[in-house]
């Protein structure tokens, strides 16, 4: 395991993967996957919830034993005035001003809506939140993002839930290219380790995932995969790749190769 | 009284009730909400002087599961 640190929304870190807690088999299942995926942020949401309902609302308590940071969505928003609502109320119950900026523009692939996403951060970065947009792999709604103040980006790898990894790899090694300095995370599509792998090879900074490890066969053997596949893909990242070549290239030395040239 | 929705619920409540009047009278038990009226946000320090009036939507929400 690597001791290094490094910082986002103000917290130093060890872990680069953000976990969700939805879809677990169970509560106690969601929490072993937690702990054993070494996560440092865990994605939560704010739904209505009657009176009595919930019993003093175990699935809470579960989370702030954890001891982790907590970083609330504003899932299910359809406009920038829902989601700055939903931002504010999740930053008076879960005490932080970090938010997950969701507001999603089309039903059926849950596409966020660029133009109620830009202006939904501008107001709640002026109201001192530290927004974690997530987004497409688009360059030009990066931009906006960057230029209403947000330091942390998370464009998609595919669409929420979908496990297809990553759709656009050179979207999103634009976007790392252009923004050396901000915190980058590929948030959403994720199926697989690998894609971990690769999203962190590209450079990113983490990556945040759910339905991969929640829905897997057995989702704390799976927070295990992920917890190394981000290790892997950030170490691959550091030590710096090898550039492809076009023939083959033997690795053990020609010089001194037995029986040079005696079979024939 | 007056007629207010409170969750997608109708729900009669005394007229001139305040927030935490409101919380009480609904037996709200849930541990860590916030409340918003007609999509806006109240926060706790506002609580007491914010009047709850007929037609008023409130959303209670709570911590729950996200991705």
């Amino acid at each position: 395991m690597t001791n290094e640190t490094w910082e986002i929304g103000g917290k130093r870190l060890t872990s680069r993967m953000l976990i969700g807690s939805a879809l677990y088999p169970s509560p106690a299942n969601m929490e072993e996957a937690i702990k054993e995926s070494e996560a440092q942020i865990v994605t939560v949401a704010l739904r209505r919830q009657s009176a009595g309902e919930g019993g003093g609302n175990n699935f809470w308590d579960i989370i702030k034993e954890l001891n982790i940071n907590v970083l609330p969505n504003t899932a299910g928003c359809h406009s920038a005035k829902e989601a700055i609502t939903t931002a504010q109320m999740a930053r008076e119950v879960f005490g932080t001003n970090w938010i997950k900026l969701e507001v999603i523009g089309d039903q059926y692939n849950l596409q966020p809506d660029p133009f109620e996403t830009v202006k939904a951060a501008e107001i709640l970065v002026k109201e001192g939140f530290e927004v974690f947009p997530y987004t497409t792999d688009d360059l030009v709604v990066a931009k906006r993002l960057a230029n209403v103040g947000c330091k942390i980006l998370m464009p998609w790898g595919s669409p929420i839930g979908s496990g297809q990894g990553l759709m656009n790899p050179s979207n999103l090694k634009a976007i790392r290219k252009q923004f050396p300095d901000l915190k980058l995370i590929v948030d959403a599509g994720i199926g697989k380790p690998s894609d971990a792998v690769e999203a962190m090879q590209l450079g990113y900074d983490g990556i945040l995932l759910n339905s991969a490890i929640a829905l897997a066969q057995d989702p704390i053997k799976m927070a295990q995969a992920f917890k190394y596949a981000t290790i892997s893909g950030r170490l691959g990242y550091e030590a710096g790749t090898m550039q492809k070549r076009e023939f083959a290239s033997p690795s053990t030395p020609t010089v001194g190769t037995p029986f040079w040239h005696q079979f024939s | 009284m007056i007629k207010v929705s409170v969750n997608g619920e109708i729900k009669e409540l005394q007229e001139g009730l305040n927030v935490s009047q409101m919380i009480e009278t609904l037996n709200y038990k849930i541990k860590g909400f916030a409340v918003a009226i007609n999509t806006t946000f109240v926060p706790i320090a506002k609580y007491e002087e914010t009047i709850i009036k007929n037609n008023d939507t409130i959303d209670i929400l709570a911590p729950v599961q996200g991705g």
